[in-house]
């Protein structure tokens, strides 16, 4: 018996039997679907691009973002008690975007600090403690027990570069972070009676983060014990933890509360949720694009298709089998719709090397090259384009 | 290939035919390789028969198998298995593609699955005398011209069996005697049945069987 040559015969053979459509349809359908696979495939490399170029834009300690929360004073809740309580500690922690929060607890009873004969400088001060682990740098030596004279002391790196701008005209020495150590200072706490305590303080590290005078927390807890003589208060200031200080759920939570926080270090992530929300929206567009281009060249199909009906219907009769001719006509648009999208992926890798080599000027942080997601994209549009294909071939086909 | 009708009998036509007919509601068994001319003047269901055999139409009562297997079970692979290489068929109104020309509509068919070879067309076209006439639009052709261009076609594929409705309607008898010599030596090659349907007996058609519909 001879075998079904089916499989030998190629689309030539029954392509004088079908009869096109309208060029006009199929022209726009073809075009409409190149513009939407390149802006659908330039989008999500662009939200990869963004993605990398701001990853990494703060200091960060084992990966992570430190940053200063406080309430933000406006004019209505000025009168009141801005600070934060116990709970609202509590539910920062809760965040699954927060990895860890510590209030920073701040002296209850007056502190001055003057540095002694040899610089001639007094001022009153302010202290704040807050859990080791949120300090970028503390040395060994930084801890304190009751009845120590010596209070270590670590310094905020803006205040010295304050005060480093403004000691000359006092005529006070400039001190740089070494020397800043061998500066002692004394470090005068008064009660609520005016009786003063002294303590030889010296400066053991400075922060990049903190903006404080950081002392160790016994210090502190003793000292609002013994001179403040106040119940705890809670903290006008909570360092928050977290993997991505521009994560957009961080900057919804914290807009949600009504927290201020350093804009300095969160500014990426405004910028960031906006393109992405413009980005999003662009994708948005092309997969709308997309699916009218696709229904567009379905129509084409379908006209195809019914004008080519007697003729189908004949080599159904002669023996053709329904799955084979859908095959073989649906193949006949696999080069176009290859065509397409390397057409697309080759501009998604134009526009991708200029806005390396023009927007961010070639540098290494981003690749010349589209992402492999955007390979990936399109070898899943190229697969969907044949599946659809072959799926409406199919079913006109079957219809008659 | 076995062909068994068992009752079978066109849901459309009246009692009085059906009852009076040789085919319809009757059982009949053909061997392969078997000669079987159906006489079937106009309006007994020839046609419907024909397209019954071929699968192309499912309003009868009773069963047509082929090999012990339901036609009416044969999905669209199967059906158009069936007419690539089992089943030949000269329609009555004989189905050409009319804006082809003669030999693409026949090429067409040996494509699918060619039994014989390309230059066995135009051999055949000769003998039936319609050689010059292959480059010519099936359309333009005389309707005796175009019934050679059907059978032509329909031999240019391996069958167990061929039908043939009403094949040499508009041919002299020397010419159908030479169609119908071609059909013969076609399928005695492939050891296959013939099934000629026709309004009266064909006297130089030697049936091994003849039924009145």
């Amino acid at each position: 018996m001879i075998a079904l040559a089916n499989k030998n015969i190629s689309f030539s053979t029954i392509t004088s039997f079908l009869k096109t459509g309208n060029k006009t349809s199929r022209f726009f359908g073809y075009t409409g679907l190149t513009v939407g696979v390149i802006l659908l495939l330039c989008c999500v490399q662009m939200y990869i691009n963004l993605n990398q170029l701001l990853k990494e834009k703060n200091p960060r300690k084992n990966g992570f973002d430190f940053i200063s929360v406080t309430k933000t004073i406006t004019n209505d809740n000025m009168g009141k008690d801005n600070r934060f309580s116990d709970e609202d500690v509590a539910d920062f922690k809760k965040q699954s975007f927060i990895t860890d929060a510590a209030p920073l607890i701040s002296n209850q009873f007056r502190a001055k600090a003057s540095a002694g004969d040899l610089i001639p400088f007094s001022t009153d001060l302010f202290l704040e403690t807050i859990q080791n682990n949120f300090i970028d740098t503390v040395p060994p030596t930084f801890n304190w027990q009751v009845g120590q004279q010596d209070v270590p002391i670590i310094f905020s790196a803006d205040f010295l570069e304050m005060y480093n701008v403004f000691a000359p005209a006092q005529g006070l020495p400039q001190l740089s972070e070494s020397s800043i150590s061998a500066v002692n200072i004394i470090l005068e706490c008064i009660d609520a009676n005016g009786k003063s305590t002294k303590f030889s303080g010296h400066i053991v590290a400075v922060s990049d983060r903190i903006n404080s005078v950081i002392v160790p927390k016994t210090f502190l807890e003793w000292g609002n014990k013994t001179f403040g003589n106040l119940p705890q208060q809670p903290a006008a200031r909570v360092y928050i933890k977290t993997i991505d200080a521009n994560s957009a759920s961080l900057q919804n939570y914290l807009q949600q509360k009504n927290y201020h926080v350093n804009k300095d270090k969160t500014k990426f992530g405004r910028v960031k949720s906006t393109l992405q929300a413009i980005i999003a929206g662009l994708a948005g567009l092309a997969i709308l694009v997309v699916l009218l281009s696709i229904l567009l060249f379905s129509f084409y199909l379908q006209l195809m298709i019914s004008k080519s009906k007697d003729n189908l219907q004949l080599l159904l009769t002669l023996g053709y089998s329904p799955l084979w001719l859908s095959k073989t006509v649906a193949k006949k648009w696999v080069p176009i719709f290859a065509i397409i999208i390397l057409v697309a992926l080759a501009a998604t890798q134009f526009f991708q090397f200029m806005f390396q080599q023009n927007f961010i000027a070639g540098q290494d942080k981003l690749s010349p090259f589209i992402d492999i997601y955007v390979l990936s994209l399109a070898a899943i549009l190229f697969s969907i384009c044949l599946f659809a294909n072959f799926g409406l071939i199919k079913k006109q086909l079957y219809k008659l | 290939m076995q062909i068994e009708l068992k009752n079978i009998a066109p849901k459309f036509l009246e009692k009085e035919k059906i009852a009076n007919s040789q085919v319809w509601q009757k059982k009949l068994f053909f061997e392969k390789g078997r000669k079987i001319q159906i006489v079937a003047p106009s309006g007994s269901g020839k046609t419907s028969l024909i397209h019954f055999l071929y699968g192309l139409r499912n309003d009868y009562a009773g069963s047509i198998f082929f090999n012990n297997k339901n036609v009416k079970d044969f999905d669209n692979i199967q059906l158009a298995k069936m007419r690539a290489i089992h089943m030949s068929i000269v329609f009555q109104d004989l189905r050409l593609f009319k804006e082809h020309n003669t030999f693409q509509n026949i090429e067409i068919k040996r494509a699918l699955a060619p039994y014989h070879s390309v230059s066995q067309i135009s051999e055949m076209a000769e003998r039936l005398g319609i050689k010059n006439k292959l480059t010519q639009q099936a359309e333009t052709c005389s309707y005796g011209e175009q019934q050679r261009i059907a059978i032509i076609r329909a031999l240019q594929q391996p069958f167990d069996l061929i039908v043939l409705d009403e094949p040499f309607s508009h041919l002299d008898e020397n010419n159908s005697k030479i169609a119908l010599n071609l059909i013969e030596e076609e399928a005695a090659q492939r050891n296959a049945s013939i099934i000629l349907a026709d309004l009266h007996e064909l006297p130089f058609f030697k049936a091994d069987t003849t039924i009145y519909l």
